[in-house]
């Protein structure tokens, strides 16, 4: 054995410290859906930071000489100049696709911002004071749940008008229950901790308490469901627009793109196949992503 | 577990390729050209059948009920009016044999004799008088059909086939009014024993079919009428509508061969439907007439000069080509070919960005004013135009802001409350064929879509027409109407829709209708 | 227990109440029903005023609504502007189509989700439990819509093995189950793994296998048994949603489901279908949350009344 231990000994050192890039390998290794997630979900995220300087050409430059021209490896005359070939309108598919990130990132992220905040308040609030305010809240998450999306949208849009922000908002407005449940879940029962008896009875206010007690220990559901639900966000803009309620056409939505298309499927297959494609693997990206974040804070959480 | 990257990978790229080998579908079938047609039709053993695949169910089958297109695709066969409007719009006798005036308020029908309803009741007089009793009473005001009808004091029985009909003020456009819709006379014993709950799901008519059965938004399903007074007709035994919403999926079960005719075709379709062996496309120039509207109270479209300078910059001609791929008609006022009052020497306003920027100029509008245009979400094809306009309109410095709003919204609230910014789009093809129609609910002072629109000239204009019946003297007047409203240029005229329908190759005579009132008596299968 | 039982009872009163009143002035808010009934003729102002008169929509809003108010009492929500028919004969009409849906699609997404989350769960970590994990997501990747188009175009159009659309046979439900079962699944996989995990990490699983019970039956006596309560009552929560939130699958399948009705009423602005359709599935909604939640503390006694479910 122990000739064996010091034949080994460089490698056994190099186990002890590894090298930057094996330990990156290593988590590849233990992580692979993780990985994947996170390099989805960048790939989108730096896709629509630095679009402007990826994208070859002005995704709103309508042409109609160039309408419904096909991929340039896959154009026959040869006369193609765009890559993934161009919309109804003649606009680069490329570059809308780059651009469309943004918005994609966009209704995801600031969607479920609001939501967030709005479930993670009423959550806690239904969650730590009980009685009659969490009766009050949850049966307003009822009726919320109750009333049909796509008429609250269009409440919402002839009140509001119509746009990308507006239905960011509707989205947010929506989606708050699915926070509010699982926060006031959670809060629920930490509230019987022992911890919190005891910053009780030592005298924290109500507020520090959630805040240095409670919030922390819920951070990583709200994390968990949050990721899940930018994914949900991007299909949803999509559906939307499937039912004639999404934004104005020349805003490069990869949800409206990929609606308005789908009757050319059969003839000019690419104008629906990509934004399909990149629709795909953003929200499988981060459902990925957000499948291995709970798993890694706890294999048990019910999401 | 480089393996699992790289199933994940592998993962990736057969989906892709999935869903380019179904939607490369179209292409291959493309490249394949010298074999079009060798493809096998897959409708085989359907026998003296078809199915026609329809976009909605109008829910109600009582004509006094109901103003939905819908509902004429399928009425059309079972009920018939006393006037019989052909399939290229041509008035003939339906259930009256013969009419004339008795004087400038009396209109005298003599009746078709030995025509029975599809339970059996007898057609006469007493049938007309019913029909009309009970459309302008108190059941048919209900209705959106009343009001179309309300130039009719009475109908009287004069003997068991002669009926007059009294009217209150001379209407121009009664015959063909009495062709469709509202007017189509219903079977008095069975409406009062059934009621009318019974009525609305269970129709009974004298056309050449008869429904005998309705699954709401699922089938409707008509059998031959052997008793139908044309001889010979109709020639099919039965005819199935399966109400289809979604156009792709109208176009697979069409491809199928679970469908013989795809009503509303979209264009984006178009290619599909032609590149395929078993099917054919049929176009038909219908009255819809599409502009974008300007809202003549906002500024800059309260100078006329700017609204001409639009209809110059706009090439709808370019538009109709490329994005309708030819399936649409140029416009030079809000009404198409098919319309009585059509101006056929007014050209479309030419395509001159030239003489626009110089308008404009004129006008005072400024290099980079922005304007809202206002169309429904729900229309794919319309979104692809209303881009080629803001396109059209960037050239010459004024920029366009697109809004998609809920079509409903739109219609009936938006736009009847001046909330449609500056421009929307409007869609409107009355079925009476006269310009009447449109012209008075689009340029009348106070009317549901005329929330800006005012001027004494086209509304004297409007009333003088609506108080005489003759034809020569109304088209005199519609001349001078639609000079004017070319000059002031109300809206920006894009174009009269284009209707496709997919018919498989075994359905014979199948002639598309100008307006969706489908005629199958004559249609057989091969 | 029965003092909880009413307490809920009143609350769910409550929350139609509040349903019809915030339905009843929304869908007013967004337009009319009358000028969308003129698709030819002639809408003038007169006829709409007219139609307007006879459907009662004159009448000043709060008469409009106790009118409405006093009929769902009776559970009589009124007659559909567009076809005449009163509403609960509509919702009856659809029902058997929206159950098959509803129904079919559970059945999908249980078949996929449970061999999924079973096996990644006993296999966690290995290629299996990715692969698996990959295959359940990958339904929630795509919107519903382009699912369904793509499963039209694939099984369909190209391999012709099943029919595109309509409620007619077993065979017409397959395709928009599918749809409609992939998209549940996703999540049902990861439910079912989790519920799976945390009951094979306790101690009497360890303990049955160290007697050297086969893995198969420990895992299917023990896991998969407590595997089944989050289960039931994830589906049961999406019962609700499913009658009414599957319009887009409908649209697709031609499906007479519950979920067009509504939708095309509201395209229609067709008031009585609207409240009806909306009110029904939400008295459905809560029912079926009344019922887990009752079914919780009968099971597991622990559960404080009224507590916590996430």
């Amino acid at each position: 054995m122990t000739s064996l231990q010091l034949e080994q000994s460089p490698q056994q050192i190099s186990q002890q410290k590894p090298s930057f890039l094996k330990r990156i390998w290593r988590f590849i290794k233990k992580n692979p859906a993780g990985v994947a997630g996170m390099i989805l979900v960048l790939l989108s995220i730096s896709a629509a930071l630095f679009s402007q300087w990826i994208a070859p050409f002005d995704p709103s430059k309508a042409s109609l000489t160039s309408r419904l021209a096909p991929p340039s490896w896959a154009d026959e005359t040869g006369e193609s100049v765009f890559f993934l070939g161009a919309d109804q309108v003649g606009r680069d598919l490329f570059s809308r696709i780059i651009y469309g990130a943004k918005i994609s990132l966009m209704v995801g992220f600031f969607g479920v911002l609001i939501s967030l905040v709005i479930g993670t308040v009423l959550g806690l609030v239904a969650g730590y004071f009980g009685k009659w305010l969490d009766d009050f809240i949850m049966r307003v998450a009822d009726i919320q749940l109750a009333f049909p999306f796509i008429l609250f949208a269009i409440v919402i849009m002839s009140v509001l008008g119509t746009g990308i922000w507006k239905i960011i908002i509707i989205l947010g407005l929506t989606y708050w229950v699915g926070f509010a449940r699982l926060i006031r879940g959670e809060v629920i029962s930490l509230k019987e901790q022992e911890y919190i008896h005891a910053a009780k009875a030592i005298g924290g206010t109500t507020f520090t308490i959630i805040r240095k007690h409670i919030l922390p220990n819920v951070m990583s559901s709200i994390l968990v469901l949050g990721t899940m639900y930018i994914a949900e966000f991007i299909l949803l803009e999509a559906s939307l627009t499937f039912l004639g309620l999404g934004v104005d056409p020349t805003i490069p939505s990869w949800g409206g793109m990929l609606a308005d298309s789908r009757n050319y499927v059969t003839t000019a297959w690419w104008t629906a196949t990509f934004p399909g494609i990149a629709i795909m693997l953003t929200v499988l990206g981060f459902n990925l992503l957000g499948d291995w974040l709970r798993d890694k804070f706890d294999p048990n959480m019910k999401l | 577990m480089k393996k699992k990257l790289s199933s994940l990978l592998a993962l990736l790229v057969i989906f892709t390729l999935i869903l380019s080998a179904c939607s490369g579908g179209g292409k291959e079938k493309a490249s394949t050209e010298s074999g079009k047609g060798s493809e096998e039709n897959p409708v085989k053993d359907r026998g003296n059948e078809i199915v026609i695949g329809v976009s909605g169910d109008p829910q109600n089958w009582d004509p006094i009920d109901t103003f939905l297109l819908d509902w004429s695709t399928v009425a059309t066969s079972v009920f018939e009016g006393l006037v019989d409007r052909t399939i290229d719009l041509e008035l003939q006798p339906g259930l009256a044999e013969s009419w004339e005036y008795l004087d400038d308020k009396t209109l005298q029908f003599k009746l078709r004799q030995g025509v029975t309803f599809h339970n059996g009741e007898p057609f006469n007089a007493e049938a007309v008088k019913f029909t009309f009793d009970r459309l302008l009473g108190a059941e048919g005001q209900k209705g959106p059909q009343y009001s179309n009808y309300t130039s009719i004091e009475s109908v009287e029985v004069v003997d068991e086939f002669t009926i007059n009909m009294k009217l209150n003020t001379p209407d121009p456009v009664l015959l063909t009014k009495l062709a469709g819709y509202g007017a189509v006379i219903v079977p008095p014993k069975y409406v009062a024993e059934k009621g009318d709950e019974h009525f609305n799901n269970n129709p009974v008519g004298t056309g050449p079919f008869k429904m005998t059965g309705y699954k709401r938004d699922q089938e409707i399903v008509l059998e031959k009428n052997p008793e139908y007074w044309k001889e010979g007709l109709p020639k099919l035994d039965k005819v199935v509508y399966k109400v289809i919403p979604e156009a792709s999926t109208r176009l697979a079960e069409l491809q199928t061969g679970k469908i013989d005719i795809m009503k509303r075709v979209e264009v984006s379709q178009a290619e599909t439907v032609k590149e395929s062996g078993f099917l054919e496309l049929q176009e038909v120039g219908t009255p819809t007439a599409f502009s974008l509207r300007f809202d003549v109270a906002k500024k800059p479209f309260d100078s006329k000069e700017v609204r001409q300078a639009i209809n110059y910059a706009v090439d709808k001609e370019a538009i109709i080509n490329e994005i309708l791929g030819g399936y649409g008609k140029p416009i030079s006022t809000f009404q198409s070919e098919l319309s009585f009052g059509n101006n056929p020497d007014l050209e479309p306003y030419p395509y001159d960005p030239e003489k626009a920027k110089e308008l404009l100029k004129k006008a005072g509008v400024k290099e980079g004013t922005a304007v809202d245009l206002f169309i429904p979400g729900n229309d794919g094809n319309f979104k692809e135009i209303a881009q080629a306009v803001s396109f059209y309109l960037e050239e010459v410095g004024i920029k366009v802001n697109i809004n998609t709003a809920d079509s409903t919204t739109l219609t009936s609230d938006l736009i009847p409350n001046a909330k449609a910014g500056h421009m929307y789009r409007q869609g409107w093809g009355g079925w009476t064929l006269d310009f009447d129609n449109t012209a008075y609910l689009m340029y009348y002072e106070g009317e549901q879509w005329n929330p800006s629109f005012k001027n004494e000239k086209v509304e004297e204009l409007l009333n003088k027409q609506r108080a005489s019946v003759d034809p020569e003297e109304r088209k005199a007047i519609f001349k001078e109407l639609t000079e004017l409203l070319y000059d002031l240029a109300p809206e920006l005229n894009l174009y009269s829709a284009v209707d496709l329908y997919a018919v498989n190759k075994r359905v014979q005579n199948f002639q598309p209708p100008h307006e969706d009132r489908m005629r199958l008596e004559e249609v057989m299968v091969k | 227990m029965i003092a909880y039982i009413i307490r809920r009872l009143l609350h769910t009163i409550l929350v139609v109440f509040a349903i019809s009143l915030i339905i009843f002035f929304s869908v007013r808010l967004t337009g009319d029903p009358v000028s969308v009934m003129f698709q030819a003729g002639e809408p003038t102002k007169e006829a709409i005023a007219e139609v307007r008169k006879n459907l009662g929509l004159d009448e000043p809003l709060y008469v409009q609504y106790g009118i409405f108010l006093k009929g769902l009492i009776t559970f009589d929500f009124g007659e559909s502007f567009r076809s005449g028919m009163p509403v609960m004969d509509l919702i009856k009409e659809k029902l058997g189509a929206t159950l098959a849906l509803a129904f079919g699609g559970m059945a999908v997404a249980i078949m996929i989700a449970f061999p999924v989350g079973i096996v990644s769960a006993v296999k966690r970590g290995t290629g299996v439990d990715f692969f698996g994990r990959i295959f359940s997501l990958i339904g929630i990747s795509f919107p519903n819509f382009w699912l369904g188009i793509m499963l039209i175009l694939i099984f369909a159009v190209n391999l012709k093995w099943l029919p595109s659309s309509g409620f007619e046979s077993f065979k017409h439900l397959i395709l928009p189950s599918i749809t409609l079962g992939m998209i549940l699944s996703g999540i049902l996989a990861r439910l079912v793994r989790s519920s799976m995990l945390e009951v094979m990490n306790q101690q009497y699983i360890s303990t049955a296998k160290s007697k050297g019970i086969s893995d198969f039956a420990v895992i299917i006596k023990h896991a998969f048994r407590n595997a089944l309560l989050p289960t039931v009552t994830f589906l049961g929560l999406q019962f609700g949603a499913l009658l009414g939130g599957t319009v887009i699958v409908e649209q697709i399948f031609s499906w007479p489901g519950i979920g067009r009705l509504i939708i095309d009423a509201i395209n229609q602005r067709d008031y009585p279908v609207i409240q009806g359709g909306v009110i029904f599935l939400a008295v459905i909604m809560v029912a079926v949350n009344l019922v887990i939640d009752l079914s919780y503390t009968l099971i597991d006694p622990r559960i404080k009344i009224g507590g916590s479910r996430s």
